[in-house]
């Protein structure tokens, strides 16, 4: 999915952006540009970080 | 990003709007917009279960690369005029196969429910060849077509949209899928059970059910 419009950032990059430790739609902005121009994107960039934290919890890791 | 040099494409928005006939409106009196992209059909399914939601489809002609669409002016406007602030993610890829699972008749003008799912899955082309042998299967499980499109981004991303018999067996297809449909156990989740779980799909939308609500074929601009 292409989460931002401006830049072109899909989901992937976000999420491989996460999983090396950018926890923030600021960090994310920083490392690709998503974010970074019309901000309209930033709701979907919280989202990813959100669904990657679940995974990252041991309760949600389990499902 | 890379750029993709692609034959046709097709984009994929699912968000709210507070008035989805006010929304068609907009979009209807822009074709000249949508065909200065190269548009040539725009496609909106209204939600059954959850007022207000849509799925938005638009299919662009020989598209020089996705870039320029996603940046071009009428989709910005489309979010606009919608009402929409926070843009959605945009599913953005090609037609794997279009499988009619029934004798194409007249009433094939009218949808019944359609059901779409967009997910990662382990492999395209395993994928089809499950949904090819299961056909009757689907079939007698009320899907009378099967939609599957490929994502340019993701070579594991898909979107497939089912056209199925009524609401009684889309909601069945959703909670006891076909083991073949592999797409429904991995994104086949529906809002109600994503809130119950308290689980997020991230970019990824739940899936949805819903009707044709309008469809617009937009002229070919002629330079």
């Amino acid at each position: 999915m292409f989460v931002c419009l401006c830049t072109g950032v899909t989901s992937q990059r976000v999420t491989e952006l996460v999983a090396n430790g950018a926890s923030t739609s600021k960090q994310i902005a920083d490392a690709c540009g998503a974010g970074a121009d019309c901000g309209r994107c930033r709701r979907t960039v919280r989202a990813i970080i959100a669904a990657s934290n679940k995974q990252d919890c041991p309760v949600h890791a389990t499902r | 990003m890379s750029e993709h040099r692609v034959h046709s494409l097709i984009l994929a928005a699912d968000f709210s709007v507070d008035d989805v006939e006010s929304m068609w409106s907009s979009i209807s009196a822009r074709e000249v917009h949508l065909a200065g992209m190269a548009a040539h059909h725009v496609v909106v399914y209204r939600s059954i279960w959850e007022p207000g939601r849509v799925l938005v489809t638009i299919g662009i002609r020989h598209p020089n690369s996705i870039r320029d669409v996603l940046r071009s002016p009428a989709i910005f406007e489309l979010f606009d005029n919608a009402g929409v602030h926070d843009i959605p993610a945009i599913f953005a890829g090609e037609v794997v196969e279009k499988i009619d699972l029934y004798e194409t008749t007249p009433d094939d003008a009218v949808s019944r429910v359609i059901v779409g799912v967009v997910t990662l899955v382990q492999d395209v082309a395993t994928l089809m060849d499950k949904v090819h042998g299961a056909a009757d299967r689907f079939k007698q499980a009320g899907v009378r077509k099967i939609w599957v499109y490929r994502a340019f981004d993701d070579g594991h991303e898909v979107m497939v949209l089912h056209d199925i018999e009524d609401e009684i067996r889309a909601r069945r297809w959703i909670d006891h899928p076909d083991a073949s449909a592999e797409w429904m156990s991995l994104g086949g989740e529906s809002e109600q059970a994503r809130c119950e779980q308290d689980a997020s799909l991230g970019a990824y939308p739940t899936v949805f059910v819903g009707t044709l609500a309008h469809l617009m074929t937009v002229a070919e601009r002629v330079n």
